[in-house]
């Protein structure tokens, strides 16, 4: 299949256990189902273990080799799973300090996945608000947020998209001095500096409506997508919905809600299997929201196109 | 998208300048939901008072909405700074309830349906011969019908409106007791026939029932 455009979809959401790495195992299971030639990333550096989920216990290759320079390109690294298509890079690091990279080799790695030619490259990212974390979200502009509906996790998720907003605000004034903007919107207004990004941005289009706008244009650009992980029968079906509303409306972000996938016990036999969900249940109502979540992030006009992908 | 604190009351509420109030009413319940201190969709969004904020800006664009008054000022203020379009605003469309009294349940054939009981009234009022009769203690079914007559009330238009046979009310005038129907129904008719010549239906009924020997 050719394709010229790489897709990468980071896949975060601030709170351990929500189901990033079987989210992001199963996206990347059913796209090279499809026939797509996908790349699954770990970058939960410290804390990986999405070789398990693919099926790779022990990765030959990893994202340490890369960065210690024992080999020369990212490329080397990617690791063949047992399903065709499927690409792998772990995460998992010999090297006990791995979990903090320092900025050059973040910038070495986050260089070197603009790099690849994949159709797409999902990276599955780690808990926390940590700058790695948040830079490898913004590596591209459609990042994916996996929550579940309780309101620890939905916490993770505000305070995530927050330290994207004002991480995107110190990119923009890296000449500028961001503390400088800080204080000055504090001292307009002291109580909601922290909670409310949305007035640094006002504060800052006053101050320099050139840079203002640009900020704003960077900030628009930004397309995030929004699972609600793990729905029992008793939650509200619209909870994903009505974030996305808070959102647009208070952050003036686009974000959009691709689906909710159903809690379903069976998924931890799967993990303890060491086998892909979607291969053991593929009958059961969170497969279907698997892949109705899948259906959902493909552009419209190839949903229906790679067919004969399917059959093999 | 604008800020919040820069949104007009339709955007706050999320609805459509032509809203009705059906709409405003669900939007308002959905967002003050949305934004209450146990929503789960907006927890630890925003500090406390910036909730009582926006909690406090629903409300009022609720209350102003909600009200026609104030929802056409407001509306006025909005197109007055160019930011609504007037053919856009909410027209009250629905219409009144409809009054099922005031159809004509059966169709008339002569030229003048039941006249009005305060027309019918003045005209007994005027009429020296009503007077007379009205006065006296015994009425016969000759000196209805001369009433009806001079109050023109056609016999027919009591029949329609009262659904008494023509020819019972015949008999009532005529005095043709053969075929008047069981007391207690000819005392009923005998009433009804009253009513529509606006008369004293108790005192005339008396009158008529008395000189037929009626008790």
């Amino acid at each position: 299949m050719e394709r010229s455009v790489t897709q990468i979809w980071p896949i975060g959401g601030g709170k351990g256990g929500t189901g990033k790495s079987f989210f992001t195992g199963s996206l990347g299971f059913l796209l090279a189902k499809q026939g797509y030639r996908t790349l699954l990333i770990d970058v939960d550096l410290g804390a990986a273990n999405l070789h398990t989920i693919v099926g790779v216990p022990n990765p030959p290759r990893s994202l340490s080799d890369f960065i210690n320079k024992r080999v020369a390109t990212l490329d080397d690294t990617v690791v063949s799973t047992p399903l065709p298509n499927l690409f792998f890079i772990s995460g998992a690091m010999n090297n006990l300090d791995m979990a903090n990279l320092g900025h050059e080799q973040k910038m070495k790695v986050l260089k070197g996945v603009a790099k690849l030619s994949y159709d797409y490259i999902l990276l599955d990212l780690g808990a926390g608000t940590a700058f790695n974390t948040i830079d490898f979200f913004m590596i591209s502009k459609t990042g994916i947020f996996v929550t579940t509906p309780e309101p620890t996790s939905i916490e993770n998720i505000y305070r995530l998209i927050r330290s994207v907003y004002f991480r995107k605000i110190h990119h923009v004034l890296k000449t500028y001095d961001f503390k400088a903007l800080a204080d000055e919107a504090e001292r307009r207004n002291p109580r909601a500096v922290v909670s409310n990004p949305d007035l640094l941005l006002h504060v800052m289009s006053e101050l320099d409506p050139e840079k203002g706008a640009l900020l704003q244009r960077e900030l628009g650009s930004f397309h995030f997508k929004l699972a609600l992980n793990q729905l029992r029968k008793q939650d509200s079906q619209d909870i994903g919905a009505l974030i996305c509303k808070i959102i647009e409306k208070h952050l003036a972000l686009r974000m959009q809600h691709i689906g909710n996938i159903s809690f379903d016990d069976r998924v931890h036999n799967a993990v303890c299997k060491r086998m892909p969900f979607l291969d053991l249940y593929p009958y059961t109502q969170t497969a279907l929201d698997l892949r109705e979540c899948c259906r959902c992030l493909l552009p419209e006009k190839e949903a229906h196109l790679p067919l004969q992908g399917v059959a093999d | 998208m604008k800020p919040f604190k820069e949104q007009n009351y339709y955007e706050v509420l999320e609805i459509s300048p032509d809203a009705v109030p059906l709409e405003i009413r669900r939007a308002f319940k959905r967002s003050f939901t949305l934004y209450q201190d146990d929503s789960l969709a907006s927890y630890s969004f925003f500090s406390e008072e910036e909730r009582q904020d926006i909690l406090s800006r629903i409300e009022q664009a609720y209350l102003t909405l909600i009200n026609p008054e104030a929802r056409t000022a407001y509306d006025q203020s909005l197109i007055a700074a160019g930011l609504l379009d007037e053919e856009k605003t909410f027209r009250d469309k629905t219409k009144g309830p409809i009054a099922i009294y005031d159809f004509q349940k059966t169709r008339m054939d002569g030229p003048v349906p039941s006249k009005r009981s305060g027309e019918l009234k003045s005209r007994a009022e005027h009429s020296g011969m009503i007077r007379d009769l009205l006065t006296r203690d015994t009425l016969s079914g000759s000196d209805l019908q001369k009433i009806r007559t001079a109050l023109e009330v056609p016999l027919e238009a009591i029949a329609e409106k009262t659904n008494i046979r023509i020819d019972i009310l015949r008999a009532i005038e005529t005095e043709n007791m053969e075929l008047f129907p069981p007391r207690v129904y000819l005392k009923g008719f005998l009433r009804s026939y009253i009513r529509c010549l606006a008369l004293d239906e108790r005192v005339v009924a008396d009158a008529y029932l008395k000189k037929l020997g009626i008790p």
